[in-house]
């Protein structure tokens, strides 16, 4: 190629650099100052801008509501994994090994929540958990189980389990097809091996297919957990606010309430800090525990 | 005669899950037509007769016709501003290996990892400062960045399967690399474009919680926040109806978007949650 290297660089600014300041001025700007703005007090204007050194940690530290938003972060990721993995691996198996005439019908049905804005799906359940109109409460009125209706989101102790399934409901069908594609690509020949063997179709699920996909169920745990601590706020605050009685509130939607309701930006930006080591650590541990040989025959 | 069992046994919890996830979307529809004596009578049951009166009320007292506009200008704008900004750079990333392109795709990428939360709090003072705040210019250049390393990590993945053969003839006819990258790269990345493009539309336009943050007048509302608006309402008035009309109005493109493009939006998910 003939061109001078002061042409090659000034082409390579031209890609680059729009993009790296608009990235800089959008994306680390905001998150590096928010870490200095968690050593401020702050309510939004700048006249009163004092600086406080740790007292937001330590404010953090004894905030009573603080331990119930993690509780309430940790177990939507326990929930969701456990409830997205068990329906999207029995699915993926069942639509992969049972050559269903149907099973495309199936894949675009359940993976069309995923594109559902989270808006829309939250009002929808809304209306599921609905007290007087709801589906869930004339469902069980109608197999005579009065005594089991309740206001879901209005109960303390069911607000929280409420909001499981519509994530569930929503998510399901991403994993759904990274797993089918998982499976797909396990040989043929694995499965007649075993079946040679008297392996029955249980056994097989155990000692051939789960091992085989262990990348995708890996992939997809994480992906699940990254996402859960990243926006579960975003259901939250739309279906219950953090309600009733902050029996709902995650990191994220305290953080809202703390920076955008009640302008105390400088603790809201130490709630934000919390948040990214968390997910960080999290991330860190579960990829340590779920490292394994990879799995070859 | 086993194998029809179990494939009968299969089929049923498959038709339940089909059942749970249609019935709601299908019954909102079917909502958004009825009057609300008729969903208070019977909420889950087909209308008596379709009635367009929900959309003209969305259209009329809560000016859901604003709020359309205003999500398709963010969708468009901040679309068409992430092909801007990740198309050249995803092709120096991919073909002009330079000291650094590696760390500088590894930032990108992590970057879609990190709780963006944190920043949301200084990104409402640097908007402020702007004058970007409570905009819906603002909004798009915001949503344009919060997409951009999903966006060049498709495009790269993309650009690495054009052969390099093209290139270097159109460099030896005399091409500039301005035109190699206008005239070459990108149409023949038209495929993957057209995905990442796709994805983020969608994303745009079901957006929620940014919104709620950087937009405040009621006249900025995209439909995502007109909706919330509209259902805070329905609390108190009970209007269900204007709700269901304006829900089905959030999700009919999305529903269309998804009909044609069915496979790629699919791939470009799985993708991108696999480098997550």
């Amino acid at each position: 190629m003939v061109q001078s290297n002061k042409q090659k660089y000034t082409f390579l600014a031209f890609c680059l650099i729009p993009t790296l300041v608009m990235f800089s001025i959008f994306t680390l700007y905001p998150l590096f100052s928010g870490l200095y703005y968690s050593f401020f007090e702050w309510s939004g204007s700048s006249a009163n801008k004092e600086f406080i050194g740790f007292s937001n940690y330590i404010k953090l530290l004894n905030d009573s509501i603080i331990p119930d938003t993690i509780i309430h972060d940790y177990f939507l990721v326990a929930t969701k994994v456990i409830g997205i993995m068990v329906l999207a691996l029995f699915f993926a198996v069942a639509l992969t090994q049972l050559k269903l005439k149907e099973a495309p019908f199936y894949r675009i049905i359940f993976f069309f929540p995923n594109i559902m804005s989270v808006v829309v799906i939250g009002i929808l359940w809304m209306f599921i958990y609905n007290p007087s109109l709801g589906l869930v409460n004339s469902g069980l009125e109608f197999l005579g189980l009065e005594d089991w209706t309740r206001p879901w989101l209005g109960n303390e102790t069911w607000a929280l389990p409420s909001l499981v399934l519509p994530s569930v409901w929503a998510g399901i069908g991403l994993f759904l097809l990274l797993l089918m594609g998982g499976i797909s690509n396990v040989s043929k020949s694995y499965y007649e091996a075993a079946e040679l063997d008297g392996a029955s179709e249980w056994q097989q699920f155990w000692k051939v297919t789960l091992p085989l996909i262990w990348p995708q169920i890996k992939v997809s745990i994480l992906y699940i957990v990254i996402t859960t601590l990243n926006g579960s706020f975003i259901i939250v605050q739309v279906m219950t606010g953090g309600g009733p009685n902050n029996s709902t509130h995650v990191m994220g939607s305290y953080l809202y309430q703390q920076a955008f309701v009640q302008y105390n930006f400088g603790y809201g930006a130490t709630i934000g800090v919390m948040i990214l080591i968390l997910s960080l650590i999290t991330v860190l541990i579960l990829q340590l525990f779920m490292r394994r040989e990879k799995v070859e025959y | 005669m086993k194998r029809i069992i179990t494939q009968t046994g299969i089929r049923i919890p498959l038709i339940i899950w089909s059942i749970a996830v249609l019935y709601p979307i299908i019954w909102m529809f079917i909502g958004s037509f009825k009057t609300n004596a008729e969903i208070y009578a019977n909420p889950w049951g087909l209308p008596e007769s379709f009635g367009f009166q929900n959309f003209v009320q969305a259209w009329s007292e809560y000016n859901i016709n604003i709020s359309i506009f205003n999500s398709l200008i963010v969708t468009v704008v901040g679309a068409l501003l992430t092909l801007v900004l990740a198309i050249p750079t995803a092709y120096a990333i991919e073909r002009l290996k330079f000291r650094g392109s590696n760390l500088l795709f590894t930032i990108y990428v992590s970057a879609m990892m990190i709780p963006m939360v944190l920043g949301w709090i200084p990104l409402f003072f640097l908007l402020m400062r702007l004058n970007l705040l409570d905009n819906i210019f603002g909004l798009a250049i915001v949503y344009a960045i919060s997409q951009l390393p999903f966006s060049i990590f498709v495009l790269t993945s993309f650009m690495g399967t054009i052969p390099k053969s093209l290139e270097e003839s159109a460099a030896i006819d005399g091409m500039s690399p301005y035109g190699i990258l206008f005239r070459i790269i990108t149409p023949l990345s038209m495929s993957g474009i057209i995905t990442v493009t796709i994805m983020n539309a969608i994303q745009f336009w079901n957006e929620y919680f940014m919104a709620l943050i950087f937009l405040q007048s009621e006249e900025n509302y995209t439909l995502a926040l007109a909706i919330d608006f509209i259902s805070n309402e329905a609390q108190y008035t009970n209007n269900w109806g204007t709700l269901f009309a304006s829900l089905t109005i959030a999700v009919i493109p999305v529903i269309i978007l998804y009909a044609i493009f069915q496979r790629r939006i699919a791939k470009g998910m799985t993708e991108g949650a696999i480098k997550g």
